[in-house]
């Protein structure tokens, strides 16, 4: 569905001298800085596949999914979308994809969205039928039902962002692009969309492209993810399996009886090490966590030990969480 | 055709939204026929002062405003996007949303546009345009009906086109806005009789920024002494080459377009 072989992206950022002449000279001649956005990437993508695109602020997610959805022409390198070159064929590709830019609408501004949705249904030529069963659909699954006689402009960020969602798969498109669908947005929308993208994905095969830094949604989301930095790709590979490879650390924070003078049980004392959580740091003296590897020591055998040593008055297991996993590669590399 | 079609269905919606907003549609067509007033009296004022303005009689002038005016609403009510493109659309990203439709985005950024105060443009111009032709001589046959409509759509085209040749420079630049209006506040010269105005200035209007073919020119092709009535006729010419460059020159830009960050 999607093939992306050494892709790169190079911005010329002008340097011109400020004011009006300085724009007018820099018309002609102008001294170019060059800024590497994304270099020398491949992957592929099959039909059907959600895909986290992860990586931290200013690691060239954006810039990629522009060159996927024909905004920017790459600086090297090939593009394919359902066999489509994306910038040499925009107006083709664009019937075949959908995008949301989390911090932008893809709607117009002052039309009420139900015209704003029969506006795109002519622009994507989408047959009357097929619209309204899809918009009934729609209104149903993101609870657009109250917002459709108004415009974007007297929307909140949450009503806006299910507006969009419903925008972008309108057309049915084969591919979709999310870029932040859920940055800034309560746990109660965020759920929406995500279920709404599911079903999407379940019902139509729609391949999704999804970029984040709300863990939570590549979690329940995606089955893939590609790791970006610095241009480049970290990794591409399962969720799962990297969460296996990194993510079998586990902690357990204990809620002691009493604490003085703690020390970890004998039993445990080669494959458990005491971590500082925020608990104690927050001043909640009578916490100890432990920190251990899954594949050396079940939780069930430390939570044993613990209680034959200590009085426990509660506990809780951190869960894995792929953030740390993805701050752990940053840091440390694969 | 189907770009017509979907012209329509852009029109419709920002119709229903400009009725919703009565009061705002009312003042903003009575502001610019009232600016338009003031243009039209202060040619008056002169007039009254002198019999004809280098051999044109006040109701030629104001054939010529006629034209400039209808020609202008043209552009004011259906093109009125150009205007801003730059720090609406381009400067803050906005564009990209045009990218991935697939449509010509150009159209789409001027059909998302309809302004209503272009109606009081063209209100004024067609005023201006029959008083003026119920006091001038002219013998009308269809052939003469049909050369005005034409003239007066390549007017609005020769609008059109220099707007949207500097509104490109938003690709390159900030806000071109200083310089589009900038530009257009030159089109003023050009609803006068332009045998007023220097050899350079001439030049300037008709082969530099071709003001001159939004008014003076048109003008001249039903006004039998003006002496220009032969380089009247290649005002249509004039306004098919300057669209032509002028969107040559928006490919150009458009392939620059480089986003936004965020
Ligand atoms: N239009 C542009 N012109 C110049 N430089 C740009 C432009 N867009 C992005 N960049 C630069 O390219 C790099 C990658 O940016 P990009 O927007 O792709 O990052 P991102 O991964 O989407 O980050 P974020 O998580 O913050 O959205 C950044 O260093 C940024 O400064
Ligand atoms: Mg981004």
């Amino acid at each position: 569905m999607i093939d992306v072989q050494n892709l790169s992206k190079q911005y010329q950022i002008a340097k011109r001298d400020p004011g009006l002449a300085g724009a007018v000279k820099s018309l002609f001649s102008r001294k170019y800085e060059t800024k590497q956005a994304v270099q020398d990437i491949s992957f592929q993508i099959q039909k059907g596949e959600m895909v986290g695109y992860i990586g931290a602020n200013g690691a060239g997610k954006s810039t990629t999914i522009k060159m996927l959805s024909g905004i920017l022409t790459p600086s090297s390198g090939v593009v394919r979308v359902n066999g489509i070159v994306p910038y040499e064929n925009r107006r083709r590709n664009a019937s075949q994809i959908g995008a949301v830019f989390g911090q932008r609408t893809q709607l117009f501004w002052d039309i009420p969205i139900r015209e704003s949705y029969h506006l795109l249904k002519h622009i994507y030529q989408v047959p009357e039928t097929e619209f309204q069963q899809r918009l009934e659909m729609f209104t149903d699954v993101l609870d657009l039902g109250p917002l459709l006689g108004i415009p974007v402009r007297q929307m909140s960020l949450g009503q806006k962002m299910r507006a969009e969602l419903a925008a972008a798969f309108l057309h049915n498109p084969a591919v979709v692009f999310l870029d932040e669908p859920t940055i800034g947005l309560d746990v109660a929308v965020k759920d929406r969309i995500r279920a709404f993208i599911r079903e999407m994905n379940r019902q139509q095969e729609t391949t999704v492209i999804l970029t984040t830094h709300d863990m939570q949604d590549i979690e329940e989301i995606c089955n893939r993810i590609i790791i970006i930095d610095g241009g480049k790709i970290l990794y591409d590979g399962a969720l799962q399996a990297i969460k296996e490879r990194f993510g079998d650390k586990r902690t357990i924070h204990f809620d002691l009886e009493k604490n003085d003078g703690f020390t970890i049980p004998y039993a445990l004392a080669t494959r458990v090490e005491q971590v500082v959580s925020h608990r104690e740091a927050a001043g909640k003296s009578n916490s100890i966590s432990l920190s251990f590897n899954n594949a050396e020591i079940t939780a069930a055998e430390v939570i044993s030990e613990m209680m034959q040593a200590y009085t426990i008055r509660d506990l809780t297991i951190d869960e894995v969480h792929i953030e740390q996993i993805v701050k752990d590669i940053y840091e440390r590399g694969l | 055709m189907r770009y017509l079609r979907l012209y329509g269905h852009f029109f419709t919606a920002q119709l229903k939204v400009m009725m919703e907003y009565r009061l705002d549609f009312l003042v903003g067509v009575f502001s610019v026929v009232l600016i338009q007033f003031t243009s039209v009296f202060f040619v008056k004022v002169v007039f009254d002062q002198i019999q004809s303005l280098n051999g044109w009689s006040f109701y030629e002038v104001l054939f010529i405003y006629g034209i400039a005016s209808t020609g202008r609403s043209i552009h004011h009510i259906f093109f009125d996007n150009l205007w801003t493109i730059g720090w609406q659309y381009i400067r803050n990203g906005e564009f990209d949303r045009f990218l991935i439709r697939p449509v010509n985005p150009l159209f789409h950024v001027i059909a998302n546009r309809v302004q209503q105060d272009g109606f009081g443009q063209l209100a004024i111009g067609l005023i201006l345009l029959l008083t003026a032709i119920s006091h001038l001589s002219i013998v009308w046959t269809v052939g003469k009906v049909l050369l005005l409509i034409v003239m007066i759509l390549s007017s609005g085209a020769v609008f059109v086109a220099v707007n949207l040749f500097f509104a490109t420079l938003s690709f390159w630049m900030v806000d071109s806005l200083p310089i589009v209006v900038g530009v257009f506040q030159v089109a003023e010269f050009a609803r006068y009789p332009l045998t007023i105005f220097s050899k350079e200035i001439r030049g300037l209007l008709t082969w530099v920024i071709p003001y001159g073919f939004t008014a003076f020119y048109p003008a001249s092709a039903f006004i039998e002494h003006s002496g220009y009535q032969s380089v009247a006729l290649l005002t249509p010419v004039v306004a098919v080459v300057s669209c032509w460059i002028a969107y040559w020159f928006w490919g150009k830009g458009l392939r620059a377009y480089t986003s936004t960050g965020s």
